[in-house]
């Protein structure tokens, strides 16, 4: 653990650690979508924008292309409110022919099961046709992570239900780039999970004791911290605290 | 022209038990909630349901055992709400057949039927276990190319099911808003039923032909139905009431009947015409 970080008297809240992880890995005139669910990713879009990707391009699923605020839709990231303030109509079949042609640069997505090879399981836990834990599914996962140039994941749970040796059922692999949770930052490479960075709130013990593979990474890194910009542009445009649902 | 207006508990009629049956709206939003609940108030059963993604509307039919199968990418509620559990415990015990889709292939699946083809290419499904195990998936040979392509089984919706905010009595239909899958699954269906918000003159309707989603030809059924979509939401009309989807969700599958009879008058409390 930082030692610094303990001293202090507020500590950082690890959603706004998350959400400004997320922020950095976009870059200007990207083209990002989120789906349903995503209030982290949402705000994560539109820090992004106010800070270093003024260009970034915000894709969603009621096809609000570039929503110019994100603190309505309070119970959704699905709501109408994304395409009322937006630019552009693009609906949710034309975001997904986007990536299909390769003009989708990044899809934040979910998932409930991962291995350490990058597999990604949002289906099914045991057998397919008669499951023991019947999941939400993959939503656009099975398409959106082999087309989309990148693909983030997102996951406020991390423990070893979820970072599995091997995952229960494949819904999809290929192009994951990075998985953001709790505790630390993932990034798949060389064919698997290698851990980027942890998070000051976390240790590297502790990101050991909730991952069901054996950790590996080049070297230990810690997920730099908001800076005040971040923190005062936050409660800005999320002023209602969304990015703090999940947790 | 005859109108097609006809009551909630008519239309409900169309739809026969084991059809293929898609909704509109996505999640939380424009649900056609009212033909939903009737269809459980009628007893309907062996209903196939395709939605790209679902939450209350197949959770309510998967409580009332209306459901044999579900495709679809997604079915929960969001964030705040939780999981479907009515659809859960369904597949979970042999009840219901979950075919997990992606959300693309559900939309590639009603494109062929909207065109008539019986398959379409998916350039994005390369990996995964669902190529194995779904019967509806097929890697095949790009007869032109030679690669490797992915191809989903069309899927003809027997009914397709769409709330809007107006609609006239023939049945031309105009969404506000997010317009979500619902043009592409009255192309898709064999018959449509369309429920409204508001029923508004054809003439009204005329002056901006431009703005219909759903032309009044591929429409069997105009319902009368304001806060059809209740308790999801209709953009510029009203939100999802959180505290009646959190209620439903706590409900065992036998007190369904009591959560659907709550709903009946509401529901079925307008007549033909739009009138009270």
């Amino acid at each position: 653990m930082n030692t610094n970080l303990m001293n202090k008297s507020i500590g950082p809240r690890v959603c706004d650690i998350m959400v400004c992880a997320m922020a950095r890995l976009l870059q200007d005139e990207d083209r990002v979508f989120h789906g349903v669910s995503s209030q982290m990713p949402m705000v994560a879009m539109a820090l992004a924008r106010h800070i270093h990707a003024p260009n970034l391009v915000h894709l969603n699923i009621p096809g609000g292309v570039n929503p110019a605020s994100i603190k309505k839709p309070s119970y959704s990231s699905a709501g109408s409110e994304l395409l009322a303030t937006g630019e552009a109509y693009f609906p949710l079949e034309y975001v997904f022919d986007l990536s299909m042609r390769g003009g989708l640069d990044v899809a934040f997505l979910g998932g409930v099961q991962f291995d350490v090879a990058g597999n990604v399981n949002a289906s099914v836990i045991g057998d397919y046709h008669k499951p023991k834990v019947r999941l939400p599914g993959g939503a656009g996962s099975a398409v959106l992570i082999p087309t989309a140039k990148r693909a983030i994941i997102w996951r406020t749970k991390h423990d070893k239900r979820t970072f599995v040796e091997k995952v229960d059922f494949v819904t999809t692999r290929g192009n994951l780039w990075k998985i953001v949770t709790n505790l630390c930052v993932f990034e798949f490479k060389n064919g698997s999970l290698y851990l980027d960075s942890i998070h000051p709130t976390s240790s590297l013990e502790e990101v050991a004791a909730n991952t069901g593979f054996q950790l590996r990474y080049d070297e230990i890194r810690y997920t730099p911290l908001p800076t005040e910009r971040e923190i005062s542009m936050l409660r800005q445009i999320d002023p209602f605290d969304y990015r703090a649902k999940e947790m | 022209m005859s109108s097609k207006i006809m009551s909630l508990e008519e239309a409900a009629g169309l739809v026969r038990d084991g059809d293929r049956i898609s909704f509109g709206g996505n999640v939380l939003h424009r649900a056609p909630m009212a033909m939903v609940r009737e269809i459980a108030r009628q007893r309907r059963r062996n209903l196939r349901i395709i939605k790209t993604a679902g939450a209350h509307d197949i959770d309510l039919l998967c409580a009332a055992g209306s459901v044999a199968s579900v495709d679809a990418g997604f079915v929960s509620y969001e964030t705040e709400f939780g999981l479907a559990m009515h659809y859960r415990k369904a597949v979970e015990g042999g009840q219901v057949i979950g075919n997990e889709h992606a959300c693309y292939t559900v939309i590639c699946s009603l494109r062929a039927a909207a065109s008539g083809a019986p398959f379409m290419p998916v350039a994005g499904l390369k990996a995964g276990d669902l190529l194995q195990v779904a019967d509806y998936f097929r890697v095949i040979q790009d007869p032109f190319g030679g690669e490797p392509v992915t191809v989903v089984k069309a899927i003809v919706p027997d009914i397709a099911v769409v709330h809007v905010q107006e609609a006239d009595d023939l049945g031309n239909a105009v969404i506000h808003g997010p317009k979500f899958e619902d043009a592409l699954i009255s192309r898709a269906a064999s018959k449509v039923i369309v429920t409204a918000e508001k029923i508004v003159p054809r003439s009204k309707i005329r002056m901006r032909p431009d703005q219909v989603d759903i032309p009044g030809f591929l429409v069997s059924a105009v319902v009368h139905a304001p806060r059809g979509a209740a308790p999801c939401s209709v953009e510029k009309a009203y939100d999802a009431d959180t505290k009646a989807i959190e209620r439903f969700k706590k409900l065992k599958a036998e007190e369904i009947d009591i959560y659907l009879n709550e709903y009946e008058m509401k529901d079925r409390g307008f007549k033909v015409g739009g009138l009270r």
